[in-house]
């Protein structure tokens, strides 16, 4: 029942690149990488069981893994996770059909790599600067201070919703401000979504191996003008995960 | 003031941590904003046999504002100047950083994966002291795909 099996997809590359012998794919145990070449391009693979659950933490981190560790030495167009096809003649036939645009995509990511900046607001460091920018919300938060929520409803949910809406301008500006203080150092830039209500930036960049240092270290300075208010992360580098959408193949 | 540290690198001293490449040193939560719903989408009419594509997309990544979010800050604001600063540690941090994952009845539709993927950062993440109790999602449930 559990005979069949499917090729996972990672990722397209150039078609010298070549898997590292340790290279660990996704599944239980961990699938071999293998890669399927056709012409100048070539897909990084493993089989799976058709059967088999992926989506476990340990497939999402192997997938990344390899991903990311394939980027360090080439440029990789990641294929979105879970993508499983019969076999190599459907990843040959798949880079024959779309050859143009992954060719021209990997030479847009050669000796470029993403980062990501994720920053989240201190909410306590956050909020107390905001009343003191807004005296509305501050007298407001004068009467409900101490008093419980049953008494107070009304005016929490008031004095909440302004602290809302201003963590919100506050968040667009940090993106704006983040944005500009890397200004050229990045080839191109992707906002992301915030993932939770406190996030303070969330973009991602394509930054040219060239200029990562100097990308690094403007991020440093920004970080260390925000200390106090945002924990700022830098992940990276990256696969360029946020620098294919221009490339799928919806249709 | 210390900081919370989930991932290695960085230079000492540094506001600005370092992490989640490649999967090491980042959080679980890290990896899956960073990957899921990412990447080259290869639709089935290609002609190529694609097998499955289990589109994990996490709604939960749009925040929406609500009343309980507001009726949080007015708490905070409560605690202002009485909580010494230097106390949010880890896991206020590492609480915010589910928030992603454990909104999980955001999640809707999605297939055994998506659900096990944000099990898993619960029980990562529920042992340090998380003070929102999430229903521990069941794992390798038995679904029709």
């Amino acid at each position: 029942m559990a005979d069949e099996t499917g090729l996972f997809l990672y990722g397209i590359v150039p078609s010298d690149v070549e898997p590292t012998p340790d290279a660990a794919g996704v599944g239980e145990p961990p699938g071999e990488v293998d890669v399927v070449r056709h012409r100048d391009l070539a897909v990084l693979v493993s089989e799976v069981g058709l059967e088999e659950p992926i989506g476990r933490p340990a497939d999402l981190t192997a997938y990344q893994t390899l991903l990311d560790g394939t980027a360090e030495v080439a440029p990789v167009l990641p294929v979105r996770f879970g993508t499983v096809v019969t076999g190599p003649d459907a990843v040959t036939d798949l880079l024959e059909a779309h050859h143009e645009q992954f060719a021209a995509a990997l030479d847009e990511f050669e000796d470029r790599t993403q980062y990501t900046v994720h920053g989240r607001f201190d909410e306590q460091q956050l909020i107390s600067e905001l009343l003191a920018e807004n005296p509305d919300a501050a007298a407001l938060a004068e009467q409900v201070r101490g008093r419980p929520e049953i008494e107070s409803r009304e005016q929490r949910i008031r004095l909440g919703e302004m602290i809302a809406q201003a963590v919100e301008l506050r968040r667009e500006a940090e993106n704006r401000a983040l944005i500009d203080a890397v200004g050229e150092l990045a080839v191109r830039h992707a906002p992301r979504q915030p993932s939770d209500e406190l996030d303070a930036v969330n973009v991602a960049f394509l930054v040219g191996v060239d200029d990562e240092e100097e990308f690094v270290r403007v991020l440093e300075d920004f970080a260390e003008q925000r200390r106090d208010l945002i924990r700022t992360r830098l992940l990276g580098p990256l696969a360029p995960y946020d620098f294919v959408s221009a490339h799928q193949l919806v249709e | 003031m210390t900081i919370a540290t989930t991932s290695g690198g960085g230079q000492p001293g540094s506001a600005l941590e370092r992490g989640g490449s490649g999967g090491s040193g980042g959080t679980l939560a890290d990896v899956v904003e960073t990957v899921l719903d990412k990447g080259v989408v290869i639709d089935a009419q290609v002609s190529v046999a694609v097998v499955g594509i289990q589109l994990l997309e996490i709604n939960a990544r749009i925040v929406i504002a609500s009343v309980e979010t507001y009726l949080r800050f007015a708490e905070t604001v409560d605690r202002l100047n009485i909580v010494p600063e230097d106390q949010k540690g880890l896991p206020d941090l590492v609480d915010g950083a589910t928030g992603a994952v454990t909104k999980g009845k955001a999640i809707s539709g999605l297939g055994k994966a998506a659900q096990e993927i944000s099990g898993a950062v619960v029980d990562s993440l529920g042992d340090r002291g998380s003070e929102r109790e999430r229903e521990r999602p069941r794992r390798r449930r038995d679904e029709e795909r």
